[in-house]
């Protein structure tokens, strides 16, 4: 029988990788399936938390009002991400250009600045330090379920986690929008060929995305009861390590690696020192890319 | 001893041949044309020896030395230089540098001497450039951006760069694609002269009037195996190679 | 002849001027500290802009890890002061020295992949290295940072004034600059723009692309580790927040706004970005969004950056630039 203390550092590496798994799956959306490099993902995460903390502390309105508003104004954000620092690099729409290195590395630069733009931004409006959390929306409560406890936090994100897998992987196989986020990214040109609105398609999945980025941003805040400008950051290293170790293309594989991720972590802070636990994410990383190109689980990363 | 020999190499992607044991052995002055239908390996062999991509089985030597599976770095500096089916020339940078970059790459430039070092490799690889821009006629277009060029200057543009080598072995990958029949016919007095002077060539083209003029021997490949290798009127008349071209005799329509 | 030698010899003359002579005699006339640290700092990001160029601008690698090496060089310079009262004209080299080789060491295993893949493993890297500047209290203090009394010691002399220190600063990143200069202006540089150009065709004309990517890593690592040990011995305290990932952004951001591929480009991105916020102080600590602002507005509007797009700065354009393109008929040719 595993001693309680470690099942109970196993569970606690669960819920933290369910945290990254959660913010993992509208990443891997757009940069694993779409096949774009969005460094802003994280700034639309942290715009949900601060639109979810502005909402309670305004109007107080149930947590599932909360929410749903979020999801809105992350499509929102979505959508004025990709307008600003995505559609520009587009406008030379021939296949070379596309493809191109430069491109990608355009874009990477572009949804850079725009992420240190919006962090900015709300370092001058709120400043940098962890915003107050009204104690009722904080979704700590402590559930006990035999030698461990989780808190209800971790049953709502493990509840939303799967309703974001599944209702992603039923859009992607079985719908047309998701045939046609799958053939933009498999062959941009191709699909405006076969006419799909690559245009609207890239938009959409934007939107699709960061709705789930933004969902996750007020999630996790209230989770950990920490809401700040440069919350994004770190979240998105791992869910960027998760992705690529899922091998970038696959979500629920992203979500799985995400766990493993998590546990890793939680067992690092356990065995070793809770300051170096990052280094497992970084390491991870490094190790996938140098090591295992394919990724876990995936086809491999010779996209991108 | 041959200057290329290639044994029995063969290349497979998933399962499939794209060179099917094939034996070559090329020396020193020749000018080699390899023909053949889409597909049969042509681009594949060219990538094998000039070390783009290792064989899955078989050995290739150069010039002497063992030279399966080394880099194409070091390929080069052994004395063999190559252009490529799709231009890949440098579009941003000039004529001159383009060219440069070839000889940079046999005489060398290490960081240490570019800094404190004295001028002699510099000379020397500015010798060789302009010698190289000169013998392909593009001296007077030396500072001019290499985007800019037309698209047959710029065929003679990667060519010059390759001379800029001074390989002992020049390989060319379809070299008169997109050219014009005029234009085509002054490429092929180019290498006949290049040639002409020692220059060993090996070729790959579909044009057959600028292959069967200027090339003494032909190799014929097809789904990966080599089926002749000879004089051009020779290859001409294999009904092997006919087969290959044309399909068999089935077809009434076509015989 | 001599003519155009003079128009070449000039404007390399007249900055050397602006740097040696003329910004001293302002801060000198001054006095004020605040006027020393704009322009020590300036210089020194200078340094970092440039070596960053290198890499990025030259041969096409995005590196999202610069900080690291400029942190590696600060804390070995600060440590090796302490510690063992290394002076700054053996501590400046060792530095340097330090970010080289911890360089290679990163630049081994990572240095096969593609493009993205390359700049998020720097940026891995660049955190990993913050990581333990900031942990491994033992040896480096943690988030206290080390404290250098010693200042700059010039063979036993005490540069104890600022503009004593102000000159040691300026003199090494002239020299430092003159070098990098120098490798972007030659065949070494032509071979690093044919690297960002096309890599595997670079390697098919005989360059060991491997190692002239490993080697410029290295190089570039040097330079930033010298204005990492620049910057300990000016400020005489150090902190692992001065090293971080924003600190990354600043420096390719710094490229990016100059203009890819334009080491002139480099300084004088380096020089608005650093000067620009500290004009606009009156409203706030505008510093990290201005760069936001800066890197979005030229990524999109002006993509070839200030030196690329700008024809005011044709005159440093057609006195420095190296293979810009846009830039005609040239003199052809290296040194």
């Amino acid at each position: 029988m595993i001693d309680p203390y470690y099942l109970q550092q196993l569970v606690i590496g669960l819920s933290l990788g369910l945290t990254y798994a959660l913010i993992a799956i509208g990443f891997t959306l757009i940069f694993g399936v779409l096949n774009v490099v969005n460094f802003a993902h994280s700034e639309i995460y942290t715009i949900g938390a601060f639109t979810g903390l502005l909402l309670i502390t305004a109007f107080a309105p149930p947590l599932l009002a909360v929410v749903f508003v979020v999801l809105a104004v992350g499509a929102l954000a979505g959508f004025g991400l990709e307008r600003l620092a995505f559609k520009p690099f587009r406008r030379f729409s021939d296949e070379a250009s596309l493809k191109s290195r430069a491109m990608r590395e355009s874009t990477l630069m572009s949804s850079l600045a725009v992420s240190i733009i919006v962090r900015e931004a709300l370092t001058l409006a709120f400043g940098s330090q962890f915003q107050q959390v009204p104690l009722a929306y904080l979704i700590n409560q402590p559930i006990r379920l035999g030698p461990v406890t989780i808190v209800r936090g971790d049953i709502i994100i493990l509840v939303v986690a799967a309703l974001m897998l599944g209702g992603l992987q039923y859009l992607l196989t079985r719908t047309r929008i998701g045939l046609s986020i799958r053939a933009v990214s498999d062959n941009h040109m191709g699909a405006k060929y076969a006419g799909i609105n690559t245009d609207r398609t890239i938009i959409m999945t934007f939107a699709l995305g960061s709705m789930m980025g933004a969902a996750a941003g007020i999630l996790v805040g209230l989770y950990y009861g920490a809401i700040f400008p440069a919350m994004g950051f770190e979240p998105s290293i791992k869910a960027f390590v998760a992705m690529v170790m899922g091998g970038l293309v696959s979500i629920p594989g992203a979500v799985i690696t995400a766990l493993i991720l998590g546990v890793s972590e939680s067992m690092a802070t356990t065995f070793v020192s809770s300051v170096w636990s990052d280094m497992v994410a970084y390491s991870f990383l490094i190790l996938t890319l140098v090591f295992f190109p394919q990724g876990l689980f995936g086809k491999g990363r010779e996209r991108v | 001893m041959s200057l290329l020999e290639i044994d029995n190499a063969s290349r497979y992607f998933d399962g499939l041949a794209a060179v099917a044991d094939v034996s070559l052995a090329v020396e020193k002055g020749e000018l080699i044309g390899l023909i053949g239908p889409n597909g049969a390996g042509k681009t594949t062999l060219f990538n094998l020896i000039s070390g783009f991509t290792p064989p899955s089985a078989g050995a290739i030597r150069f010039a002497g030395r063992t030279i399966t599976g080394r880099k194409p770095h070091a390929i080069a500096r052994l004395g063999m230089a190559r252009t490529f089916q799709n231009l890949r020339i440098f579009p941003n940078m000039s004529v001159f540098d383009n060219a440069s970059v070839g000889a940079t790459g046999i005489v060398g430039q290490p960081a240490w001497n570019a800094v404190f070092g004295t001028r002699s490799r510099a000379e020397r690889i500015s010798e060789r450039s302009w010698a190289a821009l000169e013998r392909t006629g593009l001296a007077a277009m030396a500072g001019e951006l290499a985007a800019n060029l037309s698209y047959g200057k710029r065929k003679y543009l990667e060519i010059a760069r390759a001379l800029a080598m001074e390989p002992d072995l020049l390989v060319l990958d379809e070299p008169a694609a997109g050219l014009n029949d005029s234009e085509t016919a002054e490429l092929a007095a180019f290498i006949r002269d290049l040639n002409a002077t020692g220059m060993t060539i090996m070729l790959v083209e579909h044009d057959m009037t600028l292959v069967m003029g200027i090339c003494r021997r032909i190799v014929v490949l097809a789904s990966g195996r080599k089926i002749a290798d000879g004089t051009p009127d020779a290859v001409r008349q294999d009904p092997a190679v006919l087969e290959a071209y044309l399909g068999t005799g089935d077809d009434d329509d076509y015989s | 002849m001599s003519d155009s030698l003079a128009k070449r010899a000039g404007a390399p003359a007249a900055l050397i001027g602006l740097v040696l002579v003329v910004v001293p005699s302002v801060l000198a006339y001054y006095d004020k500290g605040y006027f020393y640290q704009l322009a020590t700092l300036s210089l020194i990001y200078a340094l970092l802009a440039s070596s960053l160029h290198l890499v990025t601008g030259a041969a096409g690698l995005l590196h999202l890890g610069q900080a690291a090496f400029y942190g590696v060089g600060a804390y070995v310079a600060a440590l090796a002061g302490v510690h063992y009262g290394i002076p700054f004209i053996l501590g400046v080299p060792l530095a340097g020295i330090g970010a080289a080789l911890a360089a290679v060491l990163v630049a081994l295993p990572t240095m096969r992949l593609v493009s993205i893949y390359f700049a998020v493993a720097t940026l891995a890297i660049g955190e990993m290295v913050y990581l333990v500047l900031l942990n491994w209290v033992g040896l480096t203090g943690g988030p206290n940072g080390v404290v250098m009394f010693s200042g700059i010691d010039l063979f036993g002399y005490d540069l104890g004034t600022r503009l004593g220190a102000y000159f040691a600063v300026a003199i090494t990143v002239s020299v430092s600059i003159w070098v990098i200069h120098r490798l972007t202006h030659s065949y070494y540089g032509n071979a690093l723009r044919a690297l960002r150009e096309d890599d595997q065709c670079t390697d098919a004309m005989g360059i060991d692309t491997i190692r002239l990517k490993v080697g410029v890593f290295a190089i570039s690592a040097f330079f930033a580790g010298v204005a990492g040990a620049l910057w300990a011995y000016t400020t005489g305290y150090i902190s692992p927040e001065d090293f971080s990932f924003s600190a990354s952004i600043l420096i390719l951001a710094m490229v990016v706004v100059g203009g890819l591929g334009s080491l002139p480009g480099a300084i004088i991105g380096a020089l608005l970005l650093i000067l620009l916020p500290e004009a606009l102080r009156g409203i706030g600590n505008l510093r990290n969004i201005t760069v936001g602002i800066t890197m979005l507005s030229v990524i999109i509007f002006l993509p070839r950056g200030l030196m690329g797009e700008v024809s005011a700065l044709h005159f440093f354009r057609s006195r420095f630039a190296s293979a810009w393109p846009g830039s005609g008929t040239r003199k052809v040719g290296w040194r």
